[in-house]
């Protein structure tokens, strides 16, 4: 194999990071700052902050769809700074964003077959994806002919992660999960989390349910003003929290 | 009503029918790239006109059959799109929509220029002699309508089929409804535009051929059809193949219609009446195209 496909069909095994990333979305404005994250694979990494933080920005910067005045991101030892969005996911590298992202004129059977775009010239091995990805997901398998617009919230989410898995992406870019959604919702979308944690996926997480964000970390980063703050593992923040979002308030 | 009437309606549903096949292969590229681009494509009715035009030197030159010459036209306007696109409209679809509708506007005029100092203000004519009309009763067919028709229904459906049933189809379609989702599908949506917008050129010369089997035409004459195609675009609704077919339909069989009941200078009356009913009951969805992002 060559280099690239090796390094793209061990995407679990790569180590995903942003080095000293200066960003933003205007030409005057800094939202991050000299921030440094890596994702150590086969593990959960968390970003936390207050609103305003940067948070969604660096998954953004992850995942291509805003390039950074500054600094690298790689993946292992390659550098993807300049890897368009559209070509991440070769790398097994998906992003679930906030907020609705289905297609809304869309079925939910054509949703799934567009999340399974990079298999477009194999049919064969499309229509498997996307058939594992029903039986994975067996709620969608009745709606299969109904416009994504006409499903309820949860049923949306659902539908958003499930097209996410039809490309069986080893990389998972999660950003805020649990917005907009009922308890009971963000309790099953935590344990689909914790299921793609227990086949091996690398995930970076960022959410402003803190609770349920840090019980599934297994590395925490917390960012202030797009800045590194704090850092630690799972147990070192496991006591924290309460002070951790007393501090934020007073922002 | 009595005999007589029932011919002449009857006469002129059944021209209305073919002409509206026409208007839809006209107005399909307008409402793909009005969907996809977010933008009104001013510039689209020069392609129609440069679709007859071409299709117009193919027959005097080599004595091509329009019918023909559409092998050659689809690949040709494809590309010319296809390159307008990527050298300008890619350009246009990130700046603000007023910004973009004079760029376009301004394509349009260099157009239609450039095709007067080509080829004159003449009227010109595609002479073409498919053979005697068809005979049902008391009610005439003419061949080149038909023929035209015809085409343009086949183009029309293969539009359809495109964009329902294959990937790319479903991939533009995602596209025009969450570009950034589309992106992290891993759809290069700088590539697809660059597609929809050849679609949408090829389109447009298509129905720009089946018009000059049918019609006479002068350059400046796709203004007129622009209006036609807005038209059935506002009343067919944005992307939607089926929906504009029957918009296309409607308005071929309002103008004839109107054309018989009424004196016919007051058929662009009908027509733009129409229009602007239209654009008040269905403006809104216009304006702003829902552009989704994450």
């Amino acid at each position: 194999m060559t280099d690239t496909q090796h390094e793209r069909s061990n995407g679990s095994t790569a180590k995903l990071s942003m080095r000293n990333i200066e960003a933003g979305y205007y030409a005057h404005d800094l939202v991050l700052d000299h921030l440094n994250i890596a994702a150590s694979p086969n593990k959960a990494t968390v970003i936390l902050g207050p609103n305003g933080s940067g948070k969604s920005t660096a998954l953004r910067v992850l995942y291509g769809i805003l390039q950074p005045r500054q600094g690298q991101v790689t993946l292992g030892a390659r550098d993807i700074t300049a890897v368009p969005p559209h070509q991440r996911l070769e790398f097994g590298i998906a992003l679930l964003p906030q907020g609705r992202s289905t297609f809304p004129e869309l079925t939910v059977q054509e949703n799934l077959e567009v999340g399974g775009w990079t298999l477009r010239n194999d049919r064969q091995k499309l229509a498997q994806a996307v058939e594992a990805t029903y039986e994975r997901y067996p709620i969608l398998k009745d709606m299969r002919h109904k416009f994504g617009a006409s499903l309820s919230g949860g049923q949306q989410r659902i539908l958003e992660i499930a097209r996410m898995m039809v490309s069986d992406p080893k990389i998972l870019l999660i950003d805020e999960p649990s917005v907009g959604l009922a308890p009971l919702l963000v309790k099953q979308v935590y344990e689909e989390i914790a299921k793609f944690k227990a086949e091996q996926r690398t995930i970076v997480l960022v959410d402003q349910n803190i609770e349920a964000a840090v019980e599934i970390a297994d590395y925490v980063y917390t960012l202030e003003y797009g800045r590194n703050h704090l850092e630690g593992n799972h147990t070192e923040f496991e006591g924290k929290l309460a002070n951790l979002v007393k501090e934020w308030l007073r922002f | 009503m009595d005999y007589l009437q029932f011919v002449l309606l009857t006469q002129a549903l059944l021209n209305g029918i073919l002409l509206g096949l026409i208007y839809t292969a006209m107005a399909v590229g307008l409402s793909l790239t009005m969907g996809v681009m977010g933008i009104v494509n001013v510039a689209h009715s020069t392609f129609i006109i440069l679709g007859s035009y071409a299709a117009f030197e193919l027959s005097r030159y080599f004595g091509l059959d329009p019918m023909v010459s559409i092998l050659v036209i689809i690949p040709l306007f494809f590309l010319i799109g296809a390159l307008l696109e990527r050298g300008l409209m890619r350009h246009v679809a990130r700046a603000d929509s007023t910004i973009g509708l004079l760029i376009l506007f301004g394509v349009l005029v260099i157009l239609e220029s450039a095709a007067i100092l080509v080829w004159t203000t003449d009227t010109q004519v595609i002479n073409i002699n498919y053979g005697p009309s068809f005979i049902l009763g008391d009610f005439i067919i003419g061949r080149p309508r038909l023929y035209a028709g015809i085409v343009a229904l086949i183009m029309v459906g293969l539009t359809y089929y495109l964009l329902q049933k294959t990937m790319l189809g479903k991939g533009i379609r995602a596209m025009a409804q969450n570009r950034d989702a589309a992106m992290m599908m891993g759809i290069n949506v700088e590539r697809l535009s660059m597609i929809v917008f050849g679609i949408g050129t090829a389109t447009a010369a298509v129905g720009g051929v089946a018009l000059a089997m049918v019609f006479p035409f002068t350059p400046q004459d796709h203004i007129r059809w622009l209006a036609w195609a807005f038209l059935v675009v506002v009343v067919g609704g944005l992307g939607n193949v089926r929906n504009t077919l029957l918009a296309g339909l409607v308005v071929g069989v309002t103008e004839t219609l109107s054309g018989v009941l009424l004196p016919f200078q007051f058929v662009p009356v009908v027509i733009y009446s129409f229009l602007a009913l239209a654009l008040v009951v269905r403006g809104q969805g216009l304006a702003g195209t829902e552009r989704r992002t994450i």
